[in-house]
């Protein structure tokens, strides 16, 4: 199907401006949140390893301090007995490290000392349990900043052990330093940690224990003063899924049922955001990941996205966890996007509009000009009329449309005009059916028919019935020849028969397929007839010039026949002897006799050639075997060969049958064997000898006559009547010879060979069925 | 070849059936009978010594008969040729027969007369063989006189009406007696018992005549 022109206009500039944008846009978006998200995880990474450093960066010193008290201790620089000067040194490492919330030592026999910050009467308190000879005895020692004592009491009631402790069991256990899990301190009720480490003497028997408590809300406060996103949260987890850190520190404690105090667990939060976020990571398996893990998942209808980073340590085995709504990071992008896609969409709509208009405005010429040049087609407008403001590519096609259209008027008036009028038999007649859709009166006349009668009937019904009607009034298919040209016999309306020569030119449309075919004919019947006379007066010709061969022939071919005369003669003279004097035997007799009859035989086949050769023939046609025929032939040639010394060798066997008059082959053959010999005798030479051949060729048989004669003159057109070289010649031979061949379809040239001989050459086709074939194939091509 | 002591009939034709039929023919007659395709065949199987005759076809292939009739005749064979033809022209038959042919048979010809031609050319090879053999006789003779009797002898033969012993004496200016003298001496050498039979035998075998 052909598409407007303004069609593929609108189509291309509206088209490709909305395709532009809608890439541009599509692209940025896609980007654009890509870039984002990894941004907001790698903000989300960096909060997690952020805390992670905070939080070890604040436990650090309390396992320092541990650590220093224990060498203290193993070293004997302060003898573990001496408990006044061990809790100088813990208070000092009290005072200088704000976030312990006290140091001690409890040693093996369940002594103890403990420095702790306080809300009594002083700012630090220590509690000293001591044993001696089996009583205990509890000392708690209130103290200001300068180590003064502000107050001091006994507690007998107390029943602390520090030996059943967690921290001191693990401790001793490890024999080395460990990290408690948090819990809440019991006296300050805030969240906290304990570090512990063993303290062995010289002969590494443990001694004792030193430990630190820490309290842990100091990073809580790092986390709640920490910038995640808008309004994102980090919290730490412990390995069993207790929250030990959030930045809102009220959230993370419990009261038990026996009124004291625990962590909150992940899935019990008050946190919603926190607990959907996490609230499925409720045990160490699913705490101790190795590596990030990043997600999303929606909450109260927004979209978030978090992070759990690896656990901190083996002995803080702690998971940092961090998510902020998305919309902090993408909200205000998707805004601006949703804006650009809303101008994007605006701008292809008006360059789309404008396209459009654009598009009608180029286009309106050429629809002014179609629509112009169609109205000229119909004849509606003369195509003289001036053209509307177009462009100048249009200008040149109306000039050569209007030129057309001029000459196609003229050459249509000009073809009805030769038709009508021609001095020749026109006809139309459409394709397959062969229907005459069109006569002149010249057509008409020749078969006799008006146009009236003429036009029911089709070609076939003219044509005569032995004739062939042009393939194209057949099945035409695949077939792409324009014209037929044959002569045919065409039927009159009164039974009459004329001889036409017909041209058929067929008419195809672009596919190739056949419409209509004109036809023109010329009445040839005269010439036919004079053809068949000439043709009659030919063979008339040919009949006597092969009795004036014979003639020729007369001396030579008695001689012919007299040898086999001879050679009866002289076997009967001997048998008759043989029978006088009574002598020889009955098989010599028998020999002698049966060579008299076959010299009969050899006259008999002479003058049997003979009268095949003078027979006055009507130029049937028939197969016949051609080996035969140029056996007969050298027979009688033969004598006349010897006689101007002449040697005649054949090459001729297997050679097939072929079709057509024997005898006029036969005067062929005989006319160029009898120019052969003259040519031979006239220019002398040594060889003098004559090479006959045949052989079969393709659809027949091709035969050599070449001669060691002197050859001809090439400026003779050997061929031609009346031209020879021969003194007493008529110039006739070659020329019935020619006529003779080529009436039979064959060919007759001459030629010299290869080594300078003159060399005649003719061809007769084959069997009838091939000939037949042939023909049949000649028409239907 | 070998010179054959019988005469033989010599049958060259390029016809098979013709040399066959002619040949049994002849043979069946008691001939002796040799037969050629082709005049060259003859003449490489027959030396100019072989007696008997020549049966010829005229019109042959090749060499033909009136060719090797004239090579005959230049190369000194002595056969007689009888022609054979298909087609006797008269042109080509005065020629044959001026060049000594005994005959020109045109085929197919009656057997007698065929005959006849043969036995009168055998009798002429016989007849002309003898006078060769007698002329060379004389010859080989005339060669065993001395210079001065083949000069008188020439004188007797040439002028034998005025060859009186006078005549020849004063002619060569010697004594009549030498004359006489060398007179018996010339017919005792040459074998004749007169003047006359010296001048036929130098005359038949053409003693004198200049080759």
């Amino acid at each position: 199907m052909r598409i407007s022109l303004g069609m593929v206009l609108a189509l291309c500039l509206a088209g490709l401006q909305f395709i532009a944008v809608t890439i541009v846009v599509f692209s940025s978006f896609l980007t654009s949140e890509k870039v984002l998200l990894t941004h907001a995880r790698d903000l989300l990474s960096d909060v997690g390893t952020n805390t992670i450093e905070h939080s070890k960066g604040f436990l650090k010193p309390a396992r320092g301090a541990a650590e220093l008290a224990t060498r203290l201790a193993e070293s004997e620089v302060i003898s573990s007995d001496n408990f006044e000067q061990l809790e100088k040194l813990l208070f000092q490492q009290l005072q200088i490290s704000p976030q312990f919330a006290g140091v001690f030592y409890g040693d093996q026999t369940g002594n103890f000392v403990y420095v702790m910050r306080s809300g009594g009467p002083g700012p630090f308190r220590s509690k000293m349990i001591m044993w001696k000879e089996g009583d205990r005895f509890t000392d708690l020692i209130w103290r200001d900043n300068s180590y003064s004592i502000v107050e001091q009491r006994n507690d007998p009631s107390d029943t602390y052990d520090p030996r059943s402790r967690p921290w001191y069991q693990t401790a001793s256990d490890q024999q080395g330093s460990i990290w408690t899990d948090p819990y809440i301190f019991f006296t300050s009720q805030t969240p906290g940690i304990t570090a512990a480490s063993p303290v062995f003497d010289t002969l590494g028997n443990l001694r004792g224990v030193v430990g630190v408590d820490i309290e842990i809300d100091a990073i809580s406060e790092f986390l709640s003063r920490l910038n995640v996103g808008k309004s994102g949260s980090a919290l730490i987890l412990n390995r069993n899924g207790d929250v030990i850190a959030h930045p809102n520190q009220e959230l993370i404690r419990t009261r038990n049922a026996d009124g004291t105090f625990r962590f909150v667990n992940i899935s019990e939060i008050g946190d919603p955001v926190a607990r959907a976020a996490f609230g499925h990571l409720k045990n160490a398996t699913d705490l101790s990941v190795d590596r990030e893990i990043s997600s999303r998942f929606d909450y109260g209808g927004s979209t978030y996205v978090s992070t759990v980073m690896p656990v901190i340590s083996e002995e803080l085995p702690w998971t940092i966890a961090v998510y902020a709504p998305e919309a902090d990071f993408t909200g205000q992008i998707k805004a601006n996007r949703t804006q650009n896609v809303w101008i994007a969409a605006t701008i292809a709509l008006i360059s789309g509009i404008f396209g459009l208009v654009l598009a009608n405005y180029i286009h309106k010429p050429v629809r002014a000009f179609a629509v112009r040049s169609s109205l000229v087609s119909q004849g509606e407008v003369s195509a003289s009329e001036p053209l509307p403001n177009t462009y100048r590519e249009l200008e040149r096609a109306n000039k050569t449309l209007v030129q057309a259209i001029a000459e196609r008027k003229k050459s249509e008036a000009e073809f009805g005009r030769t038709f009508d009028l021609a001095s020749r038999g026109m006809a139309q007649m459409q394709a397959k059916t062969g229907q005459i859709t069109r006569v002149n009166a010249r057509f008409a006349d020749m078969l006799g028919y008006t146009d009236a009668e003429i036009l029911k009937l089709t070609a076939h019904d003219i044509s005569h019935p032995d004739d062939p009607v042009a393939a194209f009034f057949f099945e035409d298919r695949g077939n792409t020849r324009s014209e037929y040209l044959h002569e045919k016999r065409l039927l009159r309306k009164d039974g009459g028969v004329i001889w036409v020569s017909e041209n058929v030119i067929v008419i195809r449309d672009d596919a190739g397929t056949p419409l209509h075919a004109v036809v023109t004919v010329d009445d040839i019947t005269e010439r036919k007839a004079s053809e068949r006379k000439i043709q009659q007066l030919n063979w008339d010709l040919s009949h006597s010039s092969r009795v004036n061969a014979m003639g020729q022939m007369a001396t030579s071919l008695a001689h012919e026949l007299n040898q086999p005369l001879l050679a009866i003669t002289q076997n009967m003279d001997s048998a008759l002897f043989l029978l006088k004097e009574n002598a020889g035997d009955i098989a010599d007799l028998e020999t002698i006799l049966q060579e008299t009859d076959n010299q009969a035989h050899r006259a008999g086949d002479i003058i049997k050639a003979l009268r095949g050769f003078v027979k006055k023939d009507g130029a049937e046609k028939a197969e016949f075997d051609f080996e035969e025929l140029l056996e007969q032939t050298l027979q009688l040639m033969r004598s006349e060969a010897k006689e101007h010394g002449v040697h005649i060798t054949t090459a001729a066997s297997g050679v097939d049958p072929v079709y057509g008059s024997r005898v006029q082959i036969a005067q062929v053959l005989v006319n160029l064997l009898r120019n052969a010999i003259e040519a031979i005798a006239e220019g002398g030479g040594d060889a003098r000898q004559i090479t006959l051949s045949a052989s079969n060729i393709d659809n027949g048989v091709m035969i050599d006559v070449v001669d060691t004669g002197p050859g001809f003159d090439p400026t003779n057109d050997l061929f031609e009547q009346f031209e020879t070289t021969k003194e007493d010649g008529m110039g006739l031979g070659l020329s019935i010879c020619r006529t003779i061949v080529e009436s039979h379809g064959g060919k007759l040239w001459y030629q010299t060979d290869e080594n300078g001989h003159s060399r005649f050459c003719f061809t007769i086709p084959a069997l009838v069925p091939k000939r037949a074939q042939e023909k049949l194939d000649e028409f239907s091509a | 070849m070998n010179s054959v002591p019988e005469p033989c009939v010599f049958i060259v034709d390029d016809d098979d059936d013709i040399r066959t039929s002619l040949s049994r023919a002849l043979r069946t007659r008691g001939y002796l009978t040799e037969t050629f395709s082709s005049a060259t065949d003859f003449l490489d199987a027959c030396g100019p010594d072989q007696s008997g005759c020549l049966i010829l076809d005229y019109g042959m292939p090749g060499m033909s008969g009136l060719e090797l009739q004239e090579l005959l005749v230049t190369r000194g064979y002595s056969l007689p040729v009888i022609f054979i033809t298909g087609h006797g022209g008269v042109p080509e038959s005065v020629r044959a027969m001026k060049l000594g042919a005994i005959d020109f048979l045109e085929k197919p010809f009656r057997q007698e007369v065929l005959i006849k031609q043969i036995d009168a050319a055998l009798e002429l090879d016989a007849q002309g063989r003898r006078g060769r053999d007698r002329a060379r006789n004389a010859k080989e003779r005339f060669e065993k006189l001395t210079d001065r009797e083949k000069e008188i002898a020439e004188i007797l033969v040439s002028n034998p009406s005025s060859a009186s012993s006078k005549d020849v004496a004063r002619h060569l200016d010697i004594s009549p007696r030498t004359v006489d003298h060398h007179r018996a001496r010339i017919l005792e050498k040459l074998r004749v018992n007169s003047v006359a039979e010296l001048v036929d035998l130098c005359i038949s075998t053409k003693l004198f005549e200049k080759p």
